[in-house]
Parts: C-alpha cells; structure tokens; sequence
C-alpha cells in the first residue's frame, strides 16, 4: 500500500470517489491502466495534477476497446477537445459513466453523444447510417440501410421532425431495459 | 420594470427553451435524478427565483474572480447574508441594472474573451457560446459582449443554483446527484468544492457542527472502504469479464445469476451453522452415534448411517437449554433461525424482483424493434475479436430478416391456422401429461422405496444403496424430459421468440413442480406414519437429491454442450457448435436452490453442500461454456427473461418450499425421540411455551399481550388481509390511471411536436414573403437564411421566432432603461417568458401592422389568427421545453411509480402560463391600450404593453 499512497493524495481520491461511481481500488486500478498505455508518458505520480494527455489512438487500443464499433466515437465523446485526447480525469470519466453503477439517464446522455456523430444534438438519418454501417460492418445494401434508419426513425421519432432528438432517444432507451447492461464496460 | 426583464433573461425557463439541447439536459437532468428536486417543481423555481435575486449582491469584480480563481470562499461572502427561505422579488431592481450596465461596458471592446469555464466544460459553456455567436452572427462587438456576458451569468446562475441545491441536500444524496451529474470530472470537482465550502462556511461556530461534519467525512471513508473492500472479495472478477467479454450480456446473466445464489447459500450457511450447529458443538461436541455404525464411505452419497447421526440432520439436536456461559434454548434458537432465514431469504427476493420489474418492465415495448437493433441492442462489453465478428453478422442477418418479413407479412389460411393450433395443443397435452405421469412414477417408486426400507438404526450397504433409486430417477427424469420439450418446440410456429421460450420455460417449471409436489406429499403423508425419526429421514432424500441433482447437472452440461459440440464439428457440421441454453440453464439452478429451501428444516447444515456444489458448477459451467460453445445468435432481451426467472424462483419454487416448510411446523407432530422439537404436538408450540415462560418475568406483560391477541388472533390476520386487499386494490386503480395518462401524454407529445412543426412551417413561409421591412427584420431575415440555407452541423434548429423575441427583448431592455417602472410583483417565472412571448408576438404584430394587414375588421381577424398562431408558435417554443420535459418527467414519473403529484404541478404550471398567455393575448386585441395600466395587472402584461407600445413606435417610425 506504501508506494500505491503516492500516486494520489486522499483528497484526491476521495474527490474521485465522490464525483465517480468507482472506488479507490478502481481508481488506482484505472490509474495503472492508464499508465500502462503510455508508461513514458504519464507519470506514476499524480498528486500535483499534472498535464498529460494521451492521444486517441494510444486509447483505443485498449483492449476493452479495441473490438468496439463505436471506439472511436467513444473516446471523442468524453474528451474535451472533441478530438479524443484524454486526460486521466476524461479517462476516468469515460469508465465511470460506463460503469455498472452509473444510471440510466446519465448513460443516455452518453450514448447519445457517441451515436450523434456530426455533433448537432440530433440523430439525423446521416448518423444512424454510420451507426449502422459500423454495426453490421457495411454488410447491407445502401437501400437497406436506408429502409432500417428510416424504420429507426419512424419507430422512436414523437415529434414528427424526421429525426430523433434526445428526448426521443431517452423515451426509447426507457422502454429497453437492456440497455443498462449493454451500455457497459467491465474495467 | 428593468429588473423585471433582466429576470426575464436570467429565467432559466427562458434559456433552457431555445439554447441548446445540451444545455437544457445538463440543467434538467439532476432533477430527475435526484428525487427532491424532481418531486417539488415549485421549490426548484422558487430556488431560482432566489438565485436571481442573489446574484446582483455581487459586484462585477467579484464575479469575474470568484470565476478564474475556482471560486475562492470570498466570493462567497457576498452570499452569506442570503436567507435560504423565500425571498421576496422585490429586492433586486436597481442593482441589477447598474451590474448589467457595469459588465457591458467591461466587455465591450473584446468580443472573443475566452470564456472562463469552457476550458472545463465541454458540454455547457461552449455550447452555449457556440449557440448564441450563431444567433448573433452579424452584432456589433457590444452585442457579441453582451450576449457572452449574459451566457455567462447564466452560467454563473446556474451553477449557483446546481450549488444551492446541493448543499440543501443530505450528504448521501448530495454526493449521488454530483455523480450523476452529466459533466466531466473537473468541473464535478469544481461543483463538489463549492458545495463542500458553502456547506461548512455556515457551520463554522458550533463545535458540534464541525464535529458532525467530520463524523460524516469520516463516515463517507470509512463506507468507501468498506466498498473496496467488498470488491477485493468480490468473486470471479475477472472471469466474469472474460465471459461478458466472449459470450455477451445474456450468457453473463447465467454466472451472474448463479453467483448470486452462492451468496444467498453463503449467507445461509453462516446464519445456520452460527446459531444452531455451533451452540451445539460448543455444548456437545461428540456425535452420539449408535456403536454398530460406521463410516463407510457410501454416506457421501446417500447421506445415510453415520450422517444421520451427526449434525448433518434434524435429528440430532437436542431439545434441552444448553447451560454453557448463558442459557441457549435449542428450540427457540431452530425455530427462530429458520423463520428468520426464511423471511429474509422472501424479503431479498420481493425486492430484487420488485426493482428488476421496475427496471425492465416498466414501459417496455416491443414494437419498436429496428430502433431497439440499431441503437440499444450493441453490447459494449463483449471485447471478443471473433464474437464481435460474429455479433455484427447476426445482426446485419436479423435486420434483413426484419425486413423482408416487412416485405411479405404471411397471413396464414385457415388450414394452417387449425393446424398450428392443433400441434400447440397436442405439444401442450404431450407436455402436460409427461409432468403429470412423472410425477405419477416417482410416487410409486417411493412408495415401493418405502415398502423395502426399514426403521433400524443402521442399515445393510445395498439398503443404502436402494435409497440411491428415487433420487436418481428424478434427476434423470430431469434431464431428459426437458430435452423433449426442446423438441416439441421445435414443432410447433411461434409467431415470435420471446414466446418460444415462455412456452418451453412455463412447461419446465410445470414439470420440475409436479415432481417436487408429489415428493413433499410423499415426505409429509407418508414418512411421519413409518420412521420414528421422520424430519432425519426427509433430509436424507433431500441430501441425495442435491447430491444427484449436482451429478446429472455435470452429465447435463457434457451431454447438452460437450456432445453437441462434438456432433456439431465433427458428425454433422449442419448442427453447427451449440449455444448455451441460458434459460435451460437457470431452470436447473432455480430447482437445485429449492430443493435446498426446502431441506433447510430437516437437515441445516444443507446450504453448505450447497455452496460446494455451486462453486464447482461456476468452474464447470465457464470451461464447458468456453470450450464447447458459441456466443447466442439472436441478441434476445437478456434483462427481460432475468425478471422472468427472478419472479419464478420467488414464485412458484421459493413460496412452496416455504409453504412446505409452514405446513411442517404448523401441522405436523415432531417425531418423538429425536430432533430439538421432540414431546410436542407440532413445532410452533415452541413459540407457546416461550410466552408462558416470559409470564413470570414481570415486565414483559407487553410481549404475552401481543402475542395473544395479535398473533394467535384470526380477527388480526382477517383485518390485516382486509387491509391489504383494500390498498392493492387502490392501487391498482391508481395504475390503471396512471397507464391512460401515459398514454395520454405521449400522445400530447406526438401532437406538440406536430404542432410546433407546422407553425414553424407558417412562420418561415411567412417571413419569408416579407423580407424587407425594417433593419432589424433585415438581420433577422440575414439570420433565418443563414439557418435555412446553412448546414446541418449548425443545425440548432433555433426558430426564428425565438431570435425575435430575443431581439424585441433586447430592444426593449434598451430602450426602457430609462423608464422607472419599478419592479411589480412577479406571479411566476412562467409569465417572464409568456412576456417575452409577449413582447415577440407584438413585434409580430408590428410586422403585419405594418403590412397593412391590420386594417379592416375582416383583416384584423386573419391577422389576429395569424399572429395569434405565432404567438402559440412561440408558447409552445418557450414552454415546449419545460412542458414537454414536464410530460416527459411525468411519463417517467409514472413508470417509476413515484409520487405523480409534483410533475403534473409543472403540468400545472405549463397549463397555468398557457392560460396566462391566452388570457393575456385577449387583452393584447383591445385597441391602443393604456399605457399607465393599474399595476394591479400581471407585469407580464404591463411588458406586453409596453412591447406593443414599442411596436406601435417602430410603427410610426416606419411611416
């Protein structure tokens, strides 16, 4: 535990533990795997906050990543530069919201922010498109791609504009119960 | 009246409706999420409303640092006069202004100051500059000034109020709401700092305040602690993730599901062998076992001979009060453990049912099937190469399926429709009488089992081996019926999966009760008339039962996955690799955990063959399951069935074992040489005997009364039933409401959207046709092209109503700074933005003025329709927002079964600005109105007023 202390301070971590859904434990562990990515990089002391970002292709090489579809969109999601830079608080954002414990609503938001891929707070036909060709990996003809977005809208659009806003996709993440333990990642 | 619109603009009602999406979530989301502000709409605004008032305490300077310096406590200090009850709005006026002014000027000259917090918000600083720059592209540098200034108040406003709130709350719910705050750490941190000094600043002279604050600081520690540490227990981490990882959600629920059986057992064994086995062992720690019995190697199996003289069973635990350092009575210590067990054991179960049903069955649709497969159907943990090769195939193959079923809806002949009925009932009957006929079997066998066996005290190797024949029956009947089922199934056409798999569930479950039924008649009728040990004997077959329950659940998964496997590679590639049946699957653990319910009575020390075998099958199940199988095809909805099999094992398995295990101590007479009961006419006489030996302790009259007349009493049980029936009832009504409401809402939903729409439709059209009128309508006119034209990134959708409003407000805050109007009373934040409305649909009206359309009264009407149409354009835009998210709130609220009365008050609220707003708008068509009007009128409508004024002006500049 001696050397572990060195890392954070207790104030730290308890800021960590207040404002996430992990623990200690899941905040060093996070710690060593963010450390892991780029070991020269990122220093094993944190105590002083310091700057270090780490770019998106050294993050989506993470294992729990690598094979996601949607990897990359997920790491721009939750940086702020919108490029996928992270720091190591974005970093522990990222799981956090991913994590077991986080709720519904604040999943949602989340996710509806990695689906809304031209970043205008609707889900355009365009973005469900993208979504698609990256879940089926582009196996569906255009006019099927076309018939399912339209399908998707149609089916999860209330207000009629053609494209779903995020009261839409929270109405529709309410009625699948899956979701919560879909939208997960296991750190 | 300039404070009236300042309020205006800092009405969070106001910003939330048109900004920006994100914004509105940021500052809405908490409500929902954390219960008090959700339920109390009222309060929220009223807090709102202080808020704004507080702010003008601050100067300008102060504001400026609090920001850049991470809100020092000083800022602070401006704050801490402010009383946390209401305050009255009068206060604010002329400070506001005088600060409004002050920060302009400030401003003026650098239109692209770096906004403080948008280095830490990447969701709400930004956005909302980004928003407003885009709704005043062409502004004189004053304007872009004003604009960030006012973003940035609003900021401040809110995070004020975010702050507010927070410290209102108790700790516990205070750390929750900041976690589910939808922003990033940092600005989490920033949030929590400032909560943390506000909260203390005020405490900071009573001793016993810090010590309480420190007591919980240390409290929250100590609980986080406590969390690592249950997570450093926490078992199978890692293969959890492995699985989750390869095979998905679904199969996951399996393990998940399993493990949380071991803990129940874990928790069973601890309390059973700390209260009963224990003391007992402490007391006598030799078995009084006859001298011609020996261990001989097949008890592990039968659990027979030497085991039913050790602690193992009923049987041998004394009846007597075991005087060590205090007096333990046995057979209140058996009685009550078991009760207790078994009441907390009906507890955990009610309640993970109830919050999975909550969870996953509230709202659930099915129709929406596409939309569910492309964005709520990817499962983000598996981070397996080939199964997420696989997932995606699956998927792409479910879509096209999906829609060539669209394509051809196969409307089926009447032949075929007789015939798929005909192969339902003939599989149900078939199925049916399979159970039934099992059942039939297995009580002859143990009839004749019964006829062969004796009551001697120890039995010859092939008696004991006799024993081993029911049990093994069962379990082989076990075994093999289900995989009948399976094959019915594949007969008969269900028109959806999801039915499938009920029907084979619903058939399993009928056959594993009829078996167990006719295993309890058999041990409750037919055991206590023939062995003088009976309750010893029944956990004897209990125990062989688990034991052979483990051993076909071994064969089960070689047959059911290993062969299959082996079939399906090497024999008959067609089968392909198999896929882990998970409803199969947790059939066999839910019957394996009753049999364990059950023998929790006769034979304590049961759950810790439990675990064993548990544990065992964990490890079994993971190679079996990574060797042998693939991930499940069609994604089904995992979260659904689990609630399904949580409901089965409370109900028709936990509620029998329990019942079986009632009926036992209620009814049946103890055997008389054996067990802690023995001497009395059935086991909860305990219970009696205890109250007649706390009569003479004085003092303890309170406990005998209760027990005569609340618990012996039928009246209480009657009244207590009556009771309950009365509330199920009332809330059953109560839901049934609620469901029309639901969909009454949303369908309100549907007809605003449509509304909101078609009005925006007319508004464009219209303004379009008139571009040139005045210069302000000319930028406006720039605006609404740049938007219509303009590219989808920049889609904010802002209506161009709400630019209008948003410039008429600003004009008129403009030119009425010098008018002193002092502030009016403000009936709600509601009228702030029907005023604005207000004052956009006169300028509106300005426009058709103008035009010449307000001329005859014939015209008057259309205009009046027109700009009246506009005017609910632009109610809706302002209170779409709160309104919608009110319904939508209301919805969830609903669903969730909380309190309703809160969200249909913001209904309320939304209803009350709408009347408000046409109330007003009837005032607005009297002719050139008085502009001194009695105050006694809203302010709204004094501004409304003063905005039709205004456009009269312009008017008569215009011409």
């Amino acid at each position: 535990m001696g050397n572990k202390q060195t890392i954070f301070t207790d104030e730290q971590l308890d800021a960590y533990q207040d404002c996430t859904f992990f623990t200690r434990k899941e905040i060093l562990r996070l710690h060593g795997r963010y450390h892991e990515l780029a070991p020269h990089l990122v220093p094993m002391d944190y105590t002083n906050d310091p700057d270090c970002k780490l770019p998106l292709a050294l993050i989506v090489n993470m294992p729990e990543l690598k094979e996601n579809p949607f990897r990359s969109r997920i790491v721009e999601s939750f940086s702020e530069d919108g490029m996928g830079n992270l720091s190591f608080n974005e970093f522990v954002d990222m799981f956090s919201v991913l994590s077991e414990t986080a709720p519904r609503e604040l999943k949602a938001i989340y996710a509806f922010k990695i689906y809304d891929y031209n970043v205008d707070n609707y889900l355009c036909k365009e973005d469900l498109e993208k979504t698609l060709n990256k879940l089926t990996k582009e196996e569906l003809t255009p006019e099927e791609v076309e018939l399912v977005c339209e399908k998707t809208i149609e089916e999860a659009d209330l207000d009629g504009d053609n494209k779903l806003s995020y009261a839409d996709f929270e109405n529709m993440i309410t009625r699948a119960p899956d979701f919560l333990s879909t939208f997960h990642i296991r750190i | 009246m300039t404070s009236y619109s300042n309020r205006g603009f800092f009405n969070p009602a106001y910003h939330d409706s048109e900004t920006l999406e994100i914004d509105k979530r940021s500052s809405s989301k908490p409500h929902h999420a954390n219960p008090y502000a959700g339920e109390d709409p009222y309060r929220n605004w009223g807090a709102r409303t202080e808020l704004t008032d507080q702010t003008p305490r601050y100067d300008a300077e102060q504001q400026r640092t609090a920001h850049r310096g991470g809100w020092q406590e000083e800022s602070w200090r401006g704050g801490e006069g402010i009383p946390m009850g209401p305050v009255s709005t009068h206060q604010h006026d002329l400070h506001y202004s005088t600060f409004q002014i002050a920060l302009d000027s400030q401003y003026d000259g650098s239109p692209s100051i770096p906004l403080p917090s948008s280095m830490s918000g990447n969701m709400t600083m930004r956005w909302r500059g980004l928003a407003m720059r885009r709704m005043f592209p062409n502004t004189d540098p004053a304007h872009v000034a004003f604009t960030e200034d006012a973003i940035r108040n609003q900021m401040e406003n809110e995070e004020q109020d975010r702050v507010n709130e927070l410290v209102a709350m108790s700790t516990r719910e205070r750390i929750r709401a900041i976690r589910e705050l939808p922003m990033s750490f940092e600005e989490k941190k920033h949030i929590r700092n400032q909560v943390q000094a506000f909260s203390r600043k005020p405490h900071h002279f009573t001793i016993f305040e810090g010590c309480s604050e420190n007591v919980s600081l240390s409290m929250r520690r100590c609980g986080y602690s406590v969390r690592s540490t249950r997570q450093t227990l926490e078992l199978w981490h890692g293969i959890m993730k492995e699985i989750g990882g390869k095979f998905g959600s679904s199969v996951l629920s399996y393990f998940v599901f399993l493990k949380w059986l071991l803990m129940f057992n874990i928790f069973s064994f601890l309390i059973n062998f700390g209260f009963i086995t224990i003391p007992l062992l402490v007391y006598n720690h030799t078995p009084n076992v006859p001298p011609n019995v020996n261990f001989r190697g097949l008890e592990i199996l039968t659990g027979a001979g030497y085991f039913s003289y050790t602690v193992m069973y009923y049987g041998s635990y004394s009846n007597e009060t075991l005087v060590g350092l205090v007096e333990y009575d046995m057979q209140l210590a058996y009685f009550f453990t078991i009760a207790v067990y078994m009441v907390l054991c009906g507890i955990a179960l009610i309640f993970s049912m109830a919050s999975s049903f909550k969870k996953n069955y509230t709202l659930a649709d099915l129709a929406s099937n596409s939309a569910w497969q492309l964005l709520c159907s990817w499962d983000f943990s598996v981070t397996n190469e080939r199964a997420v090769k696989q997932r995606t195939n699956n998927l792409s193959v479910q879509l096209k399926e999906s829609l060539s079923e669209k394509g051809q809806r196969e409307l089926l002949t009447l032949s075929e429709k007789v015939m798929h009925f005909g192969v339902y009932l003939g599989s149900w009957l078939l199925s049916t009488g399979l159970a039934v006929g099992c059942g039939a079997s297995i009580y002859y066998l143990c009839q004749y089992e019964q006829q062969r066996a004796t009551d001697a005290a120890s039995w010859s190797l092939l008696q004991e081996a006799e024993t081993l024949l029911v049990p093994f029956v069962v379990s082989l009947v076990n075994l093999v019926i289900p995989l009948f089922y399976s094959l019915f199934n594949k007969f008969e056409h269900y028109s959806s999966q999801r039915r499938q798999i009920y029907a084979l569930v619903l058939r399993n479950v009928i056959l594993r009760m009829s078996i167990l039924g006719v295993l309890c008649y058999y041990w409750m009728n037919v055991l206590p008339d023939n062995f003088s040990c009976w309750e010893s004997m029944v956990g004897q077959s209990l125990y062989r039962l688990v034991i052979f329950d483990f051993f076909f659940l071994m064969l089960g998964s070689f047959f059911g996955e290993f062969l299959s496997n082996v079939i399906g590679t090497r024999l008959l590639p067609g089968l392909g690799v198999p896929e882990f049946d998970v409803a199969r699957n947790v059939l066999e653990l839910i019957y394996a955990q009753t049999l364990a319910w059950i023998g929790i009575y006769f034979s304590p020390l049961l759950p810790a063959i439990q675990i064993l075998k548990f544990f065992i099958l964990f490890y079994l199940k993971k190679v079996s399951l990574t060797q042998n199988c693939q991930p499940p095809r069609r994604s089904g909805r995992a979260a659904q069935m689990q609630t399904i099999f949580i409901f089965l094992l409370f109900f028709p398995f936990f509620v029998g074992a329990l019942s079986m295990v009632a009926y036992t101590a209620w009814r049946l007479t103890p055997s008389e040489q054996c067990g802690p009961f023995r001497g009395l006419n059935n086991t909860f006489e305990v219970v009696g005997e205890w109250i007649d030996g706390l009569r003479e302790i004085p003092g303890s009259e309170w406990a005998v009364w209760i027990y005569q007349h609340v618990i012996r009493s039928e009246i209480f049980y009657f009244l207590l039933t009556l009771f309950i029936l009365v509330i199920i009832y009332i809330f059953w009504q109560v839901s049934q409401g609620r469901k029309e409401l639901i969909v009454l809402l949303r369908q309100q939903i549907v007809n605003e959207g449509k509304d909101k729409n078609f009005l925006r439709d007319k508004l464009q059209n219209l303004q379009k046709s008139h571009p040139e009128k005045h210069p302000k309508q000319k930028k406006q006119k720039g605006l609404t092209k740049q938007r219509s034209d303009g590219h989808p990134s920049g889609g904010q959708s802002n209506s161009n109503a709400m630019v209008q409003a948003l410039l008429a407000r600003q004009q008129l805050e403009e030119e009425e700074e010098g008018r002193s109007i002092e502030g009016v009373p403000v009936p709600s934040d509601i009228s702030t933005s029907s005023a604005l409305i207000q004052a956009m649909m006169a300028r509106q009206r300005a426009e058709t003025h103008s035009e010449g359309l307000y001329q005859t009264p014939g015209e008057h009407v259309s205009s009046s329709s027109t700009a009246a149409r506009q005017r609910v354009d632009g109610r809706e835009r302002s209170t779409d927002e709160y309104g919608s998210s009110a319904i939508r709130t209301r919805v969830r609220a609903e669903a969730e079964d909380l309190d309703y009365l809160p969200a249909s008050s913001i209904m309320m609220q939304a209803m009350d600005a709408r009347q408000q707003a046409e109330e007003e708008e009837r005032f607005q068509w009297v002719p050139a109105p008085p502009q001194n009007l009695a105050p006694s009128g809203s302010s709204a409508l004094i501004q409304a007023m003063l905005a039709r004024q205004q456009a009269q002006n312009e008017f008569d500049d215009g011409y």
